[in-house]
């Protein structure tokens, strides 16, 4: 979509504030006039028909008042347009998180996150000022010249004329400047973007460039593209007082115009003091909105430039998962996982699995071997939904997956996921995102069968430790508890889905962990991914993946005596 | 929380640079709010006097005024373009240091001082709350130094034309460029303060929203994080209005203020003038300078609503920049004996300073050329010896030597560059392979990256790369598989040619296969160094040392030749 028209109906929502901000204005402008007719009112008598002050009381009076009330008037004005564009500021960027959330797991795994975080909070923060000012002031520039005109024309039609003429010209000037600053403008905001990303990505990883002894030479390079953005928007920014200047410098022009053209009347005689002052009083704010529409010019360009980005999340195009009737229940109890024939490739090209068949018994423990690259990540990926196979079928016992309701799906999972997020908040926070209200007994016995309790012992504060993203200087085994310890308060799962779930941990812990999947796998089906053999030697089906496909299956000590790829990954552990 | 005057020094110390910049647009936005008063001022003088001329018939010059107005008029425009491309110029040179500058002091805290703060919130504090110490030097700087200079001029010009106005507009200056700023600071600062917190606690929680979107969907908690979000949004939106109002309020007082003040001059004027005492012409004058001179006032009650959301994140920067690195460098390097021997001399090291140890009196060497492994449980102290010899924790006891000189006399920097690392978190950048490549040697030619690549495995990998050495990897390396992620970092270690290769489970969340293949690239890298592994399963990695020092709550417990290390992990 063109972004003006983006913008244009994205401002639909502020129709009815801004009804309300011209009606304002309009009441402003005739207060203005009002003000100056008063003020020159006051001058001319007092000062050239030498009416006493006592007598003018009057005039000063309503001076004294409208006064008040013009403040009051602009105040409101601003309020209203302010409140609406906050809050339409507030359902956009609702929206995009929505439409970000609906690429699904696999399409966010795809997108840099300081990216989409810089256009979810600074692209729709440069977009507020354009409904919060800009197009309010769009109005102004509409009405209160067309007022003040009205009262000047029968005062001095010469005046009236001068000004009526160069009015239209300041827009076209304006549009005419503008372009050229609005192409400056969007580059200018991808270079933010692009800026953003390289920062969030830096400090991502500054422990491994200080190891490399590169950080201080990539704060050069930032340096350097700190510069280049600098430049493009000074690029921007000159063009865009540019375009002020002009306003300014025609508004200027004209005022003094005005101002001559009465001086000499005044004069000569041919105009009377009251109606000259009236006019000289009015030609400024006449000019007032245009000029203040200039400045705002860059607020507009921001926008503009915000938006492109915004657009391009919004059509961002979506993974259509067909859920043909989702909303079958799953089955009770652990079900059986069933592989039929399944192809999949990812969205850039990658081809994950190639007919890819095996079935995962309900209760008992199946583990999926083979070397990385093979498909292992992605059949975990399938079964929680995140994607559909081109072709073939995965079901959940005698169910189609895409038939089954998959928030009632996932209810009956626990996961573990290669690399476990951890969220911001504490250890118990992070426990508790995947069990809300699970109570303190059924925590401490997670915390305890994971191993996790030897790490919360160490801890400043045990459970209420704040978590930083790596986890407190937590190490991969001890991130690795803490994943367990999250999949285990999923109490009610019927479905155990780990991917790498002994990681990074010594074979003690490793094996404590293992017994506990042994006792769950009497009541559960679960389906682990091992690069350990450990893990598929407790198992009664192990599933061999490569090249998207199963290369072989059975019970792990018939494999170990076939002579196949089972062995061949058995002799290289033990080499 | 620090004070805010001693923020502001640190603030205005960093600006050194860019001091005669600001200073230069401060002159120009002086010459153009001077002007525009002068410009008013002048006009009414002009339009009066042509009246009056007009009534009496007392011929009048007008072309000098004529020609100040044009004169001013010049000025005015022009000055107000120069000044806002000058002082733009100048914000944003500083801004653009000021965010490196605050990286390069994040440098040394990395990892001991970051691993506990969130990503979004630094992020927060290098963008945004840099970017809103722009507020300083163009919200109050400018606008308080050309109200000041401005007023004063006109107290003078009124105290000549008209003591009493003088008073008026002193009184008039006072309370809208000090009392309501001041109401507006006060009234706004809670707000102002808390959004910048707010603010930041939006990123985290979008953040988390994203990258956690996986775990969200399968425990259903996408719909109450998403409410988490709505709630800080919402009320970040109920502080912003709250704000804009104090702004308009404030903002609103000064053409009130200005009015009044006319119409006080007036009432003050006018009887002056009955009674012959001043021409009307000046009296007019007087009004439109009045009038003009309260346009310099408009943005200060403004600006102060925003004072106390700039101080905190200015707090925000400077605590985090202030942040004591955990280890002191020296200012000098001493001289290191390569190839090195690293030595560990009752090295005693925690985390916390009423913690466990995590090194606990540890003392061994190790000779050039040695390859050792480091085993244990974890918390058994293996990443802490790492920690400590990369300098990236201190000692608390005892020392640690490398290459004859005491750790504390090495910088840090200099320490590393003999030290090749592969570890559990190398990362690799959203940058293309060349780049991360030679982001551990610099330097390197075609040559010499392509034998990396060679002896890594990775020449099929490169191949089958769209773009090939340009192809970018994705945030964090993320379009690489953990196995090729691995062997990138090995040929970043190739390329560097450090006399020690430090091995953080290197084969870690890979299969079996994969990990063997690696071996025979590891093996390479670790020809000719001193290797240090420090692993939980040492089966497939036994080919690549001859010791293992095996490490219990802290204490090296025991350290033996792999064979026999092998035989007695093989009985149990």
């Amino acid at each position: 979509m063109d972004t003006t028209a983006w913008l244009r109906r994205e401002g639909q929502q502020l129709r009815g504030p801004l009804k309300h901000v011209a009606l304002l204005t309009t009441l402003n402008a005739l207060v203005i006039v009002a003000q100056a007719w008063l003020l020159a009112d006051v001058l001319t008598g007092a000062l050239f028909a030498h009416v006493p002050l006592s007598e003018l009381w009057q005039p000063c009076l309503g001076l004294l008042l409208l006064a008040p009330l013009r403040a009051l008037l602009s105040i409101r004005a601003r309020r209203t347009a302010f409140d609406a564009s906050v809050a339409v500021g507030t359902h956009l960027r609702r929206r995009l998180l929505d439409r970000a959330q609906a690429l699904g797991p696999l399409g966010l795994a795809a997108e840099a996150s300081g990216d989409l975080i810089t256009r979810l909070v600074d692209g729709v923060d440069a977009v507020l000022p354009y409904f919060a000012r800009y197009l309010p002031q769009v109005t102004a520039a509409a009405i209160v010249p067309l007022v003040l005109a009205a009262f000047i024309f029968p005062a001095d039609w010469v005046s009236g004329c001068v000004l009526i003429v160069s009015a239209p010209l300041i827009p076209v000037f304006m549009v005419l400047v503008g372009q050229s600053a609005e192409r400056a403008s969007q580059k200018r905001f991808r270079q933010l973007t692009r800026l953003g990303a390289a920062f969030m990505d830096t400090l991502g990883g500054l422990t491994t460039l200080r190891q490399l002894g590169a950080a201080y030479r990539i704060a050069d390079q930032l340096d350097s593209e700190g510069e280049d953005y600098r430049r493009l928007t000074m690029e921007v920014l000159r063009i865009a007082f540019l375009s002020a200047l002009v306003l300014e410098f025609f508004a200027m022009v004209s005022i003094a115009v005005v101002a001559v053209l009465i001086g000499f009347r005044l004069l000569w005689k041919e105009m009377l003091f009251q109606d000259g002052l009236f006019v000289l009083l009015l030609a400024p704010e006449f000019y007032s909105p245009l000029r203040a529409l200039g400045a705002l010019r860059h607020a507009r360009m921001d926008a503009l430039a915000a938006a492109d980005h915004l657009i391009a999340l919004e059509n961002h195009e979506v993974p259509h998962i067909t859920q043909k009737n989702a909303s079958l229940a799953p089955p009770r109890g652990a079900p059986a996982l069933t592989f039929d024939d399944v192809y999949f490739a990812y969205a850039d090209g990658r081809t994950a699995l190639t007919g890819c068949s095996f079935r995962a018994a309900s209760t008992g423990i199946t583990t999926i071997v083979g070397a990385s690259g093979g498909g292992k990540s992605t059949i975990l990926k399938l079964v929680l939904g995140f994607a559909q196979p081109a072709s073939g079928s995965v079901r959940i016992e005698g169910a189609d997956l895409s038939e089954l309701d998959l928030a009632q799906w996932h209810e009956c999972v626990a996961w573990i996921p290669q690399q476990p997020h951890i969220f911001e908040g504490t250890v118990r926070d992070n426990l508790l995102l995947a069990a809300p209200g699970a109570e303190d007994s059924a925590i401490r016995r997670a915390v305890a069968d994971s191993g996790l309790h030897y790490v919360v012992a160490r801890l400043p504060q045990g459970l209420e430790t704040p978590l930083g993203e790596h986890g407190f200087g937590l190490s991969g085994g001890e991130l690795q508890r803490l994943a367990v310890a999250r999949a285990l308060l999923r109490e009610q799962a019927t479905v155990w889905l780990w991917d790498e779930a002994t990681a990074h941990l010594d074979k003690e812990s490793a094996r404590a962990i293992a017994d506990v999947i042994q006792i769950a796998s009497r009541t559960r089906t679960i389906l682990l991914i091992a690069h350990r053999l450990a893990l598929a030697q407790i198992s009664q089906w192990v599933v061999v993946l490569g090249g998207g496909r199963v290369l072989e299956e059975g019970a792990p000590a018939a494999l170990a005596k076939a002579s196949g790829p089972y062995q061949r990954l058995l002799q290289a552990e033990a080499r | 929380m620090r004070e805010t005057t001693k923020t502001l020094r640190q603030f205005w110390a960093l600006m050194r640079p860019y001091r005669a910049r600001m200073a230069g647009g401060a002159a120009l936005a002086l010459v153009a709010g001077l002007s525009a008063v002068g410009l008013m001022a002048v006009a009414g003088w002009f339009i009066a006097a042509m009246a009056l001329a007009g009534t009496t018939g007392v011929p009048i010059n007008y072309f000098s005024p004529a020609a100040a107005i044009r004169a001013f008029a010049i000025l005015r425009t022009g000055g107000r373009y120069g000044e806002r491309l000058v002082t733009h110029d100048a914000t944003m040179r500083s801004l653009v240091r000021l965010r490196t500058w605050l990286l390069r002091r994040l440098i040394p805290l990395a990892p001991a001082q970051l691993s506990s703060m969130r990503s979004a919130d630094l992020m927060a504090r290098l963008r945004a709350d840099i970017d809103a110490l722009e507020h300083f030097y163009l919200a109050v700087m400018i606008p308080f130094g050309v109200a000041f200079i401005g007023l004063g001029l006109v107290f003078l010009i009124s105290l000549a034309v008209l003591p009493l106005s003088a008073c008026l507009i002193v009184l008039g200056a006072v309370v809208t460029g000090i009392v309501v700023p001041a109401w507006t600071r006060w009234r706004a600062a809670e707000d102002a303060s808390q959004s910048v917190y707010d603010a930041a606690a939006l990123r985290g929680l979008l953040l988390d929203a994203l990258r956690g979107h996986a775990e969200l969907t399968v425990w259903g908690g996408i719909t109450s994080h998403n409410a988490r979000i709505a709630s800080l949004d919402a009320r970040l939106a109920a502080q912003r209005m709250r704000l804009d109002r104090v702004q308009a309020l404030g903002g609103g007082m000064v053409p009130l203020a200005a009015q009044w003040s006319v119409l006080g001059l007036l009432g003050l004027g006018l009887a002056i003038v009955h009674a012959g005492g001043l021409s009307p012409i000046w009296l007019v004058m007087l009004s439109l300078l009045v009038l003009a001179t309260y346009e310099l006032i408009t943005p200060l009650p403004e600006a102060l609503a925003q004072w106390q959301a700039t101080v905190t994140a200015a707090q925000r920067v400077f605590d985090l920049a202030d942040t004591p690195p955990a280890v002191l460098e020296p200012a000098d390097s001493a001289t290191l004996l390569m190839p090195p021997w690293v030595r560990y001399h009752n090295v005693r090291l925690r985390y916390r300073e009423d913690g466990p140890w995590a090194l606990d009196c540890v003392d061994f060497a190790l000779a050039p050329g040695a390859h050792v492994a480091i085993v244990g449980a974890p918390g058994a102290g293996k990443s802490s010896l790492l920690g400590a010899l990369q300098k990236f924790f201190p000692t608390e006891e005892g020392f640690v030597e490398f290459g004859g000189a005491p750790l504390a006399m090495v910088r840090g920097d200099d320490l590393r560059q003999h030290m090749a690392v592969i570890a559990q978190y190398s990362t690799l950048f959203n940058r293309s392979l060349l780049d991360n490549l030679l982001l551990a040697a610099p330097d390197a030619d075609a040559g010499r990256i392509h034998k990396a690549i060679q002896l890594a495995q990775l020449e099929e990998f490169v191949r089958a790369l769209p773009q090939g050495y340009h192809t970018i990897l994705g945030e964090a390396g993320g379009l690489v598989s953990g196995g090729e992620a691995r062997r990138i970092v090995i040929a970043q270690t190739l390329l560097k040619d450090a006399p020690v290769l430090i091995l953080d489970e290197p084969t870690e969340g890979l299969d079996a296969q994969t990990a063997d293949d690696l071996l025979v690239a590891l093996e390479t890298a670790a020809r000719g160094r001193t290797v240090i592994l420090v692993t939980h399963r040492l089966a497939g990695l036994a080919r690549l040392v001859d010791e293992v020092i095996v490490m219990e709550g802290g204490r090296l417990r025991d350290r033996m030749p792999v064979s026999v290390y092998m035989e007695r992990s093989g009985q149990i």
